[in-house]
């Protein structure tokens, strides 16, 4: 397998006729600090101990201040982008809940159609006179009607079962 | 000197550059170059037109009862250059739609074949059927949403809805002549829609314009209360067909139309089915008979100087015309003018309407003949009133006129007609739809010529010997109206066959008439097939329903009507309206119990047992008692002034109770019956 570098140098090395030193296995051998290579490549690591103990990082106000600068710049970028985009967003959205509102009302109004056609078929006159008779309702006989007024009275017809009820109610009045 | 790295970074980067550049012209093609190519793809993919079904208006009766409305339903439908695999495919969909598998088959090869991009499998399919077929979740099936008229009431006033074709375009009655007012106009709508088809985005492209719903004037209690008594009636006389028009006396409003035979409108149209389809009481004109008699009378008491009470040569049965002798059913010599409507006289008619002569049809049209009442449907006819021929010809023509032959009629029309009696003399247009603005009347008769031809109508009613006596009579209210029976003439043979067309035009109460009812029944037979017994009841059935459903106050007291046949003349046209074995109302044989008791009492004793009883209703047997034989009878008062009324009381020793003032409307006991000693007759009088 070839590594990116070998093929930039090919680019980048003026003499391309120099031959590639071989490999040392020899050498590779002897180094108690190299690693094992990859198989068939051209690659060698090595070890080396760095004491960087000593090392102390010297105080850069400057770096420290450009580089809350950028972060500050990068949060007031990303808060103004995503305030730009949240009005589209909130409208995709909305969007979506719209179409599902909008669905929802088209299936809830053709099943109040649909119940309204029951209803309809459940109240046509030929039903009721048929639940009437088969319920045994007449017609009153002459002077055996009772007109009831809807305003007052229509408790009286409610309260019916009970005629001492009927009856404080009438006192009532 | 840069490194060996430093080489390399440049390199890449530049690499980098390049690429970069690449991309960025890629995109400045994609997006600005070709800006309105991709954006038109993107569309084509993203977007999709849906369209907006506006759903046809309702048609409603006067208290908003749906008689007709639209639902959204499915239909199926496929490509078959995309299905799979045909036989396959007709398969599922024959067995769950409920299809013939092998006709289902050669539809699809024949498309397939034909390379067609689309084939209906079945339209408008059910609600469970639909869900089955989604829940196979085939992508080569297909579904539209399309609108199914529905009718709840079946065939409740179904010749007035008439009915819709496949597109939802009226096809008949109120559905076509409103056609224009009741489709809605479909809109429009683009829907965008992500990955997973769902729609976030939509853009009304034509507003959907739903279909205006329609009120119409009909009352579904009276019209069914109509529609069973009719089809009772024709049944029972095993008539041909009959119409009833019912309509408010005041406003013209139609509170009922039906005609019988009827059909389910839900229902697709069956061959043997088109002649019940016909709108009669527009459609088809007929020769109205006696009831015409009303408008000779009219014309009389406008043109003329006969009065109610004016004596009519009825020339004994018998008239000599020109090329032609009119006998009447039965041998009259005189009767006065009131007693020619109640006896229904046709040569009493023919001399009255020689009388008033070639203004009689002046008359004709004024009441609204020969014209179409402008009523929205389809195919109604203007009836037919010719022009009077000149010479010898005119007389015959007159005395046909006169009668209620030579002239073609509908019963609407004469529903029109007949309000202009009950209105004072106002011609009222019938109206069928609530938002239509009440016509202004227009003035045919003299106020009081219309009050004279009421009472002259109520005597065909209340009289003994009137047309209609007993059969029209409404318990609590005062009636009025007339009878015809008109011999019905076979175009094939060119001559009047033995069956009849059987009329009844009414109104009630008579002192401020609320509805008037016309009732047509074609096709009679026989000695009960005439106007009286026949379309009077039917009169009195559908007037009781729209006066009780009206809240209109009762101007009598609720008595029971008489049970026993009257020596009653109940003849009427060219025809006698013998007594019938019609029973009068709620008095049912079989009903009435007790011995001894009084028929009235017994009758009401036995309704009053069965009011609202939840359980199981008593039977009870009838028999009356049996009266004895020598002892006196209650004459029958009705009809007579009060002073007639006092003359024959007294002449008789019965005492007698005086209720109301005018004419003796009502009275119990019942004429003929035993009146037990110690007992008054009481008399309801009104005017």
């Amino acid at each position: 397998m070839a590594t990116l570098a070998p093929i930039l140098d090919r680019f980048t090395t003026a003499d391309r006729t120099q031959p590639v030193p071989a490999p040392a296995r020899a050498l590779e051998m002897e180094d108690q600090f190299a690693v094992p290579q990859f198989p068939n490549e051209d690659v060698y690591f090595r070890v080396k101990h760095i004491d960087n103990s000593r090392v102390v990082r010297t105080a850069d106000p400057a770096a420290r201040k450009a580089c809350w600068r950028m972060i500050g710049y990068s949060f007031v970028f990303a808060t103004l982008v995503i305030t730009l985009l949240l009005p589209t967003l909130y409208d995709l959205m909305a969007g979506y809940r719209m179409e599902a509102l909008r669905q929802e009302r088209s299936r809830l109004q053709l099943d109040r159609a649909a119940l309204e056609l029951e209803e309809a078929k459940l109240i046509s006159p030929a039903r009721l006179a048929e639940l009437a008779k088969m319920q045994q309702f007449v017609d009153p006989a002459p002077e055996n009607v009772v007109y009831l007024d809807t305003k007052s009275d229509a408790i009286l017809a409610k309260s019916d079962a009970d005629p001492a009820k009927s009856s404080a109610a009438l006192a009532a009045k | 000197m840069d490194t060996l790295a430093t080489k390399r970074v440049h390199l890449l980067a530049r690499v980098a550059f390049v690429w970069a550049l690449l991309i960025v012209a890629r995109l400045v093609q994609l997006q600005v170059v070709q800006h309105g190519k991709y954006k038109t793809l993107a569309q084509q993919q993203q977007q999709r037109r849906v369209e907006v079904r506006a759903p046809r208006g309702m048609i409603l009766d006067r208290h908003g009862e749906r008689l007709a409305m639209s639902l959204p339903v499915e239909s199926v439908c496929v490509n078959p250059l995309r299905v799979p695999d045909i036989a396959v495919a007709s398969d599922i969909l024959s067995k769950i739609l409920n299809l013939d598998h092998g006709d289902l088959l050669y539809r699809m090869k024949t498309a397939l074949e034909d390379r067609r991009g689309f084939l209906w499998i079945k339209r408008r399919v059910a609600p469970q059927e639909a869900a089955r077929l989604r829940g196979l979740k085939l992508e080569w099936i297909e579904y539209r949403t399309e609108n199914q008229r529905f009718y709840p009431n079946r065939t409740l006033a179904a010749h007035l809805l008439g009915g819709v074709d496949f597109e939802e375009n009226g096809n008949a009655g109120v559905e076509q002549a409103l056609n224009d007012r009741l489709q809605g106009h479909d809109g429009e709508m683009l829907l965008t829609e992500d990955v997973q088809r769902r729609g976030f985005q939509s853009t009304t492209q034509s507003e959907a314009q739903p279909g205006e719903d329609i009120h119409l004037t009909i009352d579904s209690s009276i019209q069914f209360v109509a529609e069973k008594e009719l089809a009772k009636m024709v049944d029972q006389h095993h008539a041909h067909s009959g119409s009833v028009v019912a309509m408010d006396a005041r406003s013209g409003d139609i509170l009922a139309y039906a005609n019988y035979p009827t059909y389910d409108p839900n229902e697709s149209l069956k061959d043997k089915e088109a002649a019940a389809r016909e709108d009669l009481a527009v459609a088809a004109p007929f020769e109205p008979g006696s009831v015409f008699k009303v408008i000779t009378l009219s014309a009389a008491l406008e043109c003329t100087r006969l009065r109610p009470d004016s004596i009519i040569n009825c020339g004994g049965g018998k008239i000599v015309l020109p090329g032609r002798t009119v006998h009447d059913h039965n041998r009259y010599w005189e009767l006065s003018m009131e007693d020619v409507l109640a006896r229904s006289s046709n040569i009493g008619a023919i001399n009255i309407g020689l009388t008033v002569g070639p203004r009689l049809l002046e008359y004709v049209r004024r009441f609204g003949f020969g014209k179409k009442t402008g009523l929205p449907l389809p195919g109604e006819s203007s009836g037919m009133v010719r022009r009077l021929p000149s010479g010898k010809g005119a007389i015959g023509s007159l005395a046909s006129v006169s009668m209620g032959h030579e002239v073609g009629v509908t019963a609407v029309q004469l529903a029109q007609a007949c309000s202009v009696i009950a209105s004072g003399g106002n011609l009222i247009r019938p109206r069928l739809t609530l938002d239509t603005p009440v016509a202004k009347p227009i003035r045919v008769l003299k106020p009081e010529t219309a009050i004279t031809m009421r009472r002259m109508m109520e005597g065909v009613v209340i009289k003994p010997y009137g047309t209609a006596h007993r059969y029209a009579r409404i318990l609590g209210y005062t009636s009025a109206g007339k009878t015809g029976t008109a011999q019905i003439y076979d175009n094939h043979l060119h001559q009047y066959t033995h069956l009849y067309n059987a009329s009844f035009m009414g109104f009630a109460p008579v002192t401020n008439p609320a509805v008037v009812v016309v009732v047509t029944i074609n096709g009679t037979a026989g000695l009960s097939g005439y106007g009286g017994p026949v379309s009077a009841p039917v009169f009195r059935e559908v007037a009781a329903a729209a006066l009780r459903i009206q809240d209109v106050p009762k101007d009598l007291p609720e008595m029971l009507p008489a049970t026993e046949d009257d020596q009653a003349d109940v003849s009427d046209v060219a025809i006698v309206d013998v007594g019938s074995s019609i029973p009068p109302p709620l008095v049912q044989p079989g009903d009435a119990v007790t011995a001894g008791d009084e028929p009235a009492a017994a009758a009401k004793v036995a309704l009053d047992q069965r009011i609202f009883s939840a359980g199981p209703a008593i039977p009870v047997h009838v028999s009356y008692a049996t009266p004895v034989s020598d002892a006196p009878r209650v004459p029958n008062f009705q009809g007579k002034t009060v002073r007639d009324v006092i003359q024959e009381s007294a002449a008789l020793g019965i005492p007698v109770e005086f209720i109301g003032s005018g004419i003796a409307r009502a009275q119990i006991p019942e004429p003929g019956e035993v009146l037990p000693v110690g007992r008054s007759v009481r008399i309801q009088f009104g005017r």
